[in-house]
């Protein structure tokens, strides 16, 4: 019986289609906004998680030039590669210490041609990152100090510069006009350093990136250090911060002039600004999703006031309150959950949209799609109560002589 | 015959109630008996009180004041929705002047719809409503939209439908009011068969050529019965 009254309330809506439909249309775009938060919401995340997964909680980065006085930054304020012997030198708490050098050329390969970014390094730098040779091997500490001209490529770069079956290991690439022997390439990484994508980015001795392939635009070295373990960071960094201090001679008053951040540091603020995103949004969609409801209670009014005759008379035949109750409560029921089914199909369609135009970082969920379909039952329940109430409670004898 | 009575109304009285307070007073003290297996006409003028005593039978009412007995139940105290919904669904079959068929419904439907609400299964439901609109002459119209039956054959599907829970009365309020005379006369051959099978049938009507189906005739006039015994002539 509960059936029945079910496909009845069914047969009705279809009596009347448009009007179906542009009810439906608020839980439909409420429900596919709820899905397009999560996934945008859980797409930040992944986004932020992947930015550092590079990075171990026991990293701490340092940059060079800030402050240094009226003039701004300075030569003296810049991070050297000086710096890092020093560090490596006197700091008692730190496991690998690099150093970075860092700009953007144009990288060619028979025809093929490129921006990436150049990383100029030491051997620590792949102790501490997460790089994986698939083929070849990484420079040497000689091929470092001989200035080579060597280069290990990083998996977008491959992607970009050679054609299936071309020989990588031993080619020679051209990088901002220099010629350099190819030794090896890493598996994709997905991550982020910094700004700067791994995959997209060519690693070659940092001596040889200061002289001949950046020059005076190489600017700050990037240090990249490793506390011995995750308790030792903040003692690592004031430890570093009394270390530089004294080398680029600050006198008290002055303040530093490179800034340390340690993993934990970056990763919050970052997930913090994430999460702030997701609320935001969330909230939007529950607006969204009450304004549908109090639409599909407004069409249930329409409904139920069109249809008082035949409240009159379904209760002249002996239909009991609750079987008209649950006839006009299954109407909005299925109003509101069919319009969220359409909008989860709508919302996971949507969100390759968003991530391929919106240029946003977006991870499909499961906790959007469910949420989402059970709000907006939810809002067919609540909202579709009163009218349907209101239906059953009418006089009969009131019922049948409306027309 | 033993006599047994179905419907009592005791110095029955209906009042409503207009939106400023006022009250009107509908049914004055109506007293009245109707005894299982009598087919009994409802006549007077319009505003008489006709349509509202037939309602008050039908528990489709409260009463303003007075007794309802109902085969000896005092049931014009009762106002649980499930016990009255019970007894407009089993124990009566209501008729109406314009049919109020569910016009996006199949006839078959239609008569179905109260079982339904009975809570008998479909496949009971269907049979007897088919049976039923067999018996009626609508045996190939089943089908059939009310929209696409004629005015006569929506009253005899509005008839079987009323019958669907084997009541034991008819109400019914006007039935041949919107039919041609054969149409109406078709009805009324199934209200006396109807009573044939020792129901009772109570109806609403202005028309003698239909008033003489009935064992006796009731007036009413300004909420009062004049006169509660009349018979026309019969012609069966």
């Amino acid at each position: 019986m509960f059936l029945e009254i079910m496909i009845m309330a069914l047969e009705s809506l279809k009596q009347n289609k448009t009007r179906t439909l542009l009810s439906m249309l608020g839980v439909i775009i409420g429900v596919s906004t709820v899905i397009a938060v999560f996934a945008i919401g859980k797409g930040a995340e992944t986004a932020v998680d992947d930015q550092f997964a590079g990075l171990s909680a026991k990293s701490i980065i340092v940059f060079g030039g800030f402050g240094g006085g009226k003039g701004g930054p300075t030569a003296s304020s810049k991070l050297n590669i000086e710096d890092v012997q020093i560090i490596r030198e006197e700091a008692k708490l730190i496991g690998a210490a690099t150093g970075v050098v860092q700009g953007n050329a144009t990288i060619s390969y028979d025809g093929a041609e490129g921006s990436f970014a150049v990383i100029g390094t030491d051997l620590n730098f792949f102790i501490i990152s997460n790089l994986n040779l698939v083929e070849g091997r990484l420079f040497t500490s000689d091929e470092i100090e001989d200035k080579d001209r060597v280069v290990v490529l990083g998996s977008n770069v491959v992607e970009d510069l050679f054609e299936e079956g071309d020989t990588i290991i031993g080619s020679t690439i051209v990088i901002a006009g220099k010629k350099l022997e190819v030794l090896g390439y890493f598996e994709e990484t997905g991550a982020n350093m910094g700004k700067t994508n791994k995959d997209e980015s060519v690693y070659v001795p940092y001596k040889t990136a200061e002289t001949s392939l950046l020059g005076s635009k190489g600017g700050s070295i990037m240090l990249t250090l490793e506390a011995i373990d995750v308790d030792s960071v903040e003692l690592v960094t004031e430890e570093i911060t009394n270390i530089l201090r004294e080398e680029h001679g600050l006198k008290d008053s002055q303040a530093d002039d490179f800034r340390i951040m340690n993993a934990g540091s970056m990763v919050g603020a970052a997930q913090e600004s994430a999460s702030l995103m997701t609320t935001v949004l969330t909230l939007v969609a529950a607006i969204v999703l009450l304004v549908s409801g109090i639409g599909i209670m407004n069409v249930m009014f329409v409904t139920v006031a069109e249809r008082t005759k035949e409240i009159g008379i379904a209760k002249a035949i002996g239909a009991k309150q609750e079987n008209i109750l649950s006839q006009f409560l299954f109407e909005s029921i299925i109003l509101s959950a069919v319009g969220g089914l359409i909008g989860i199909g709508l919302g996971q369609g949507m969100i390759p949209i968003i991530s391929n135009f919106g240029g946003l970082a977006v991870t499909s969920t499961l906790t959007g799609p469910v949420l989402g379909f059970t709000f907006s039952a939810l809002v067919g329940i609540v909202f579709g109560f009163y009218p349907a109430l209101k239906a059953s409670r009418l006089d009969p004898v009131d019922a049948l002589r409306s027309e | 015959m033993n006599k047994q009575t179905e419907i009592k109304l005791e110095n029955v009285k209906k009042s409503y109630y207009l939106s400023n307070g006022e009250e009107v007073p509908v049914l004055n003290g109506i007293d009245l008996e109707i005894q299982k297996g009598e087919f009994v006409a409802l006549m007077g003028e319009s505003g008489g009180g006709k349509t509202t005593l037939l309602n008050i039978i039908g528990c489709l009412h409260p009463l303003s004041g007075g007794k309802y007995f109902l085969e000896n139940e005092n049931i014009g105290v009762v106002r649980d929705d499930y016990i009255l919904a019970f007894i407009r669904n089993k124990k009566m079959g209501f008729i109406f002047q314009q049919f109020n068929l569910y016009t996006r419904l199949t006839a078959l439907k239609n008569v179905a719809l109260p079982a339904l609400y009975a809570g008998k299964e479909k496949q009971d439901r269907n049979e007897r409503a088919k049976k039923l609109l067999g018996s009626v002459g609508l045996g190939d119209r089943i089908g059939y939209k009310p929209t696409e039956l004629s005015g006569g054959q929506q009253q005899r599907v509005a008839v079987a439908r009323a019958l669907i829970n084997d009541p034991e009365i008819i109400l019914a309020d006007e039935p041949t009011g919107a039919l041609d005379s054969k149409s109406g006369l078709e009805v009324m051959e199934i209200f006396k068969d109807f009573k044939k099978r020792g129901k009772t049938v109570v109806m609403v009507t202005h028309t003698a050529e239909v008033a003489k189906y009935a064992d006796r005739i009731i007036f009413l006039k300004d909420g009062r019965v004049v006169s509660n015994d009349y018979k026309l002539k019969s012609n069966y």
